[in-house]
């Protein structure tokens, strides 16, 4: 009696823990489509418009990816995601997608609303980078013909990521945004996307951001507008800083390498008033110096680091006074830093931190060392 | 005892005529025409009229004509007449052997002389001489085709029992190292000899392995694998718990390690208990190359040893289940790869397999001069054509081809590791990486469950202890193992005391 009642325990367990999984079908690879991007569209009567880019294998010897778009159209983002089968005929694979762009009108509607789905679903993943289109649709970033061979979504995932060594975009996925998105005290930025002209042709280009504020857009900013940002939210890993210099040959342009940025945001209250005070420092590396020589010297070197420095802090503070007065979103995160810092003084202007952050004093140190100075030997 | 041949003899009796003894011995050995009667009479004493008898091929004829018959019929035997007892006289003066017993039992008779001694009978005596005159060819001492090794000793173990133990023998020059003979097959009579240290073996496993020796009731034993298999633990486990090799150098070993062996005779392959699981990974090599280098074999035999069982399993529940483990662009390159294959995958890689084993056991039964064309269907055919024929994918092919290749670098482990893979594929294909875990595990329980000779079969290999560790998954340097393996050698563990270690 005893054993039999093991052995029905024994098989409980095992047929619940087999029962109680997740997906587990077995598919084969050949079987479903693998997306690799996605665009949000505004179609007819306010429904969502789904462009998903998936890439087309072609088996054999000479084995090439090519890729294929399919639009389908639902009133909500996972009506419309299923309603694409009726068109394609099989499964669409979304573990491996890199990035979702939204229309202009979408993001303007609001964020939150699109990525919803995205991020509950159990296939698709929250790692996928998320672009807005300053074109008229999302759809023709696809449309156009790609620089490099490819799927188009891989190669707009790379321009994202390879940002680092270029800050002008910020790198934003669905998990960091819904993160910072939540956190509402501070607005967030995700990159933008256009299209330019380059030998006749229409290319896509990741280049500058997108400012959302409530979960909605609320303009744009352009690619060296993104790197003083960046410069302010710590996110500066690499980059270029060019800079203008006086020599005894003439005006040249120096190009300086970014290797290190820091940035310290400490806020501070003087009575009732807040402010900010800012400190970067950097660490560049002179790359290029249009072939004026002298300037390898140190006091044109320290020449080089004041000016540099001058022309960093003039414009950060243009950005600043720029988001401050036009969108009055605080891309910043000083909201965030001073309810980290100063608690007090945060619930007291939590409530109206817009009106202040409009009126917020900031105070702008630059540092810029130069490292070596790229001697010819 | 149940013995089969005796029991046609047993109403016989020598008796003290010549000529009914040799009648005797015909009918003992009727239809039988390689069995000799030779009989011969010494020129001074008439009445030393004698016979011998032997088996043509396993006695050596010099020993029967310069050392029997010779001195038999040159000497001159009337002035040997001081005993009473002339086939005494004849054991003591005569006869030129190493080896002379006076014998009366009629199946110990037949048993010796089948076996290539020689009878020698006297008229008017009931009993009869057995002289040890074995002689018959055997093969010579030769490095083993299946294990052989870079560096190391190049004697492998004949077919011949006496041969075997004296080629142990030289490497222990010690009086504790022992020696037991058992005659085990009714029919065949195979001489069996367990051998051990006596200082360092178990008392527990050697009357246990006498126990299992002794319940053996078979009519023959042609080689060391019916035994192997008759006294094993676990029966029905694909895992191997009794050990066997072709090298003194390692059954050498394993005897300083407090095991025991099994000489059978006949066999080139002896015996060793008990088994554990890490012996599976340890060669000899190991120990005599540079610790560093045997460590370095050793992890790739172990970490060969698993994924020769779960590379199928695992690639499979990857590509058909959890494509979103995949790095994007090897995702695309088998998809690519799979473009059209009509095939499952699951099905391909069972099949596929399949036929590497079919081609394994092609390479080992098939006529050598032959197997150039088995190499060239199998290898180009069956690999290259079916991916052009679309009919599997070539990673699919890969996986295959791996798997194989790593199978046999354990070939102690070949009937685990295939059947164990199956089972692992077949967990995989149901329900990806969650059967295949579940499968991991009943694996897992069941290498626990082991034992050989009450030694837990997994000793050593989850232990973190420093001293049961270091013969394992690697080879410690030869200062640091002071001790012999535990449990095995319970009886003198210190190998090293631990005073010489220092000095090092």
């Amino acid at each position: 009696m005893k054993k039999i009642k093991i052995t029905f325990l024994i098989l409980i367990i095992l047929i619940n823990s087999i029962l109680f999984t997740g997906c587990w079908n077995y598919r084969e690879i050949d079987q479903v489509l693998i997306v690799a991007g996605l665009a949000v569209d505004k179609g007819i009567n306010d429904q969502y418009k789904f462009t998903v880019e998936i890439a087309q294998i072609s088996g054999g010897k000479d084995s090439k990816t090519t890729s294929k778009t399919i639009t389908a159209e639902g009133e909500t983002m996972f009506d419309a995601a299923r309603n694409l089968i009726s068109l394609s005929g099989k499964r669409l694979y979304w573990s491996h997608a890199k990035v979702i762009i939204l229309s202009r009108k979408v993001a303007e509607e609001g964020v939150e609303k699109v990525i919803d789905w995205y991020t509950r679903d159990s296939e698709t993943r929250e790692n996928v980078f998320l672009l807005v289109s300053e074109e008229a649709t999302a759809k023709e970033i696809f449309d156009v013909e790609s620089t490099t061979e490819g799927i188009k979504s891989f190669i707009l995932g790379e321009m994202i990521k390879n940002q680092v060594s270029l800050s002008k975009a910020p790198i934003t996925d669905i998990l960091q945004y819904g993160i910072e998105s939540k956190t509402k005290e501070i607005s967030t930025i995700i990159p933008a996307v256009s299209l330019k002209k380059m030998n006749d042709k229409m290319v896509a280009q990741v280049m500058g951001s997108a400012i959302i504020k409530n979960n909605k857009l609320a303009g744009f900013l352009n690619g060296d507008e993104t790197k003083d940002l960046n410069f302010i939210r710590n996110q500066v890993k690499g980059g270029v800083l060019t800079e203008e210099m006086q020599t005894d040959n003439g005006p040249a342009l120096a190009s300086l390498e970014i290797f290190k940025s820091n940035t310290k945001v400490v806020p501070a209250a003087d009575g009732n008033k807040i402010k900010i005070d800012l400190n970067i420092e950097t660490t560049v590396a002179i790359d290029e110096i249009e072939g004026v020589e002298n300037l390898i010297s140190e006091e044109q070197q320290l020449k080089l680091e004041k000016s540099t420095e001058n022309t960093l802090k003039k414009q950060i503070q243009e950005l600043i006074r720029k988001v401050q007065s036009e969108y009055g979103a605080d891309i910043f995160g000083f909201g965030e830093k001073l309810r980290e810092d100063k608690a007090s003084q945060w619930k007291r202007v939590s409530n109206n931190w817009e009106d202040v952050f409009k009126d917020l004093k900031v105070n702008v140190e630059t540092k810029v060392h130069i490292k070596n100075s790229a001697v010819l030997s | 005892m149940g013995d089969i041949m005796s029991k046609n003899i047993e109403k016989e009796a020598l008796d003290n005529s010549l000529d009914n003894n040799i009648a005797l011995f015909k009918r003992v050995f009727k239809d039988d025409e390689t069995v000799i009667f030779r009989e011969f009479q010494n020129k001074w004493l008439k009445a030393a009229r004698c016979c011998i008898i032997y088996v043509d091929g396993m006695v050596n004829t010099e020993i029967v004509n310069e050392n029997i018959i010779q001195p038999v019929l040159r000497s001159d035997l009337s002035e040997n007449m001081e005993s009473e007892n002339l086939l005494k006289e004849f054991q003591s003066k005569i006869v030129v052997s190493n080896d002379v017993k006076t014998e009366t039992a009629i199946d110990a008779i037949v048993k010796s002389v089948v076996y290539g001694d020689t009878l020698f009978l006297l008229d008017g005596y009931a009993e009869a001489l057995v002289i040890s005159s074995k002689g018959w060819q055997s093969r010579s001492i030769s490095e083993p085709e299946c294990a052989k090794v870079v560096r190391g000793p190049r004697e492998g173990f004949t077919e011949s029992i006496m041969v075997n133990l004296s080629l142990v023998r030289r490497k222990i020059k010690n009086s504790d190292l022992k020696f037991k003979f058992k005659e085990i097959g009714e029919r065949t009579h195979t001489k069996t000899c367990i051998c051990y240290i006596k200082d360092l073996a178990s008392d527990d496993i050697l009357s246990e392995l006498e126990r299992r020796l002794d319940q053996i009731d078979i009519d023959g034993i042609i080689d060391s694998g019916y035994i192997q298999e008759l006294i094993r633990d676990a029966p029905y486990s694909p895992f191997e718990t009794v050990g066997s090799s072709e090298r003194p150098d390692i059954i050498a070993a394993k005897l300083l390690e407090g095991r025991i062996a099994l000489f059978v005779d006949g066999s080139p392959f002896v015996l060793s208990v008990p088994y554990v699981v890490v012996e599976n990974f340890q060669s000899n090599e190991d120990y005599y190359n540079n610790y560093i280098f045997g460590s370095m074999n050793r992890l790739i035999r172990g970490f060969t040893a698993v994924t020769a069982i779960t590379v199928p399993a695992i690639f499979l529940s990857i590509v058909a289940y959890h494509q979103e483990m995949l790095p994007t662009p090897l995702l695309l390159s088998i998809s690519a790869s799979r473009q059209g294959v009509p095939i499952p995958t699951a099905v391909s890689l069972f099949l596929m397999l399949f036929i590497f084993d079919i081609l394994r056991e092609v390479g080992i039964r098939m006529p050598a001069p032959i197997g150039q064309a088995v190499n060239i269907v199998g290898a180009l055919v069956l690999g290259q054509a079916a991916v052009e024929a679309n009919l599997v994918s070539a990673p699919v092919v890969i996986v295959t081809a791996l798997t194989g290749i790593m199978t046999l670098i354990n070939m102690n482990f070949l009937s685990a590791t295939i059947i164990f893979r199956n089972f692992l594929l077949l967990g995989a294909s149901v329900l990806g990486i969650y059967g295949f875990f579940m499968c991991i595990v009943i694996m897992y329980l069941h290498l626990m469950s082991i034992r050989s000779f009450g030694v837990p079969y997994m000793m050593n290999v989850t232990r973190a202890k420093n001293s049961d560790g270091q013969d394992a998954w690697i080879r410690a340097p030869w200062w640091t193992m002071t001790l012999r393996p535990k449990i095995i050698a319970a009886k003198n563990l210190v190998r090293q005391s631990s005073a010489k270690s220092k000095e090092k």
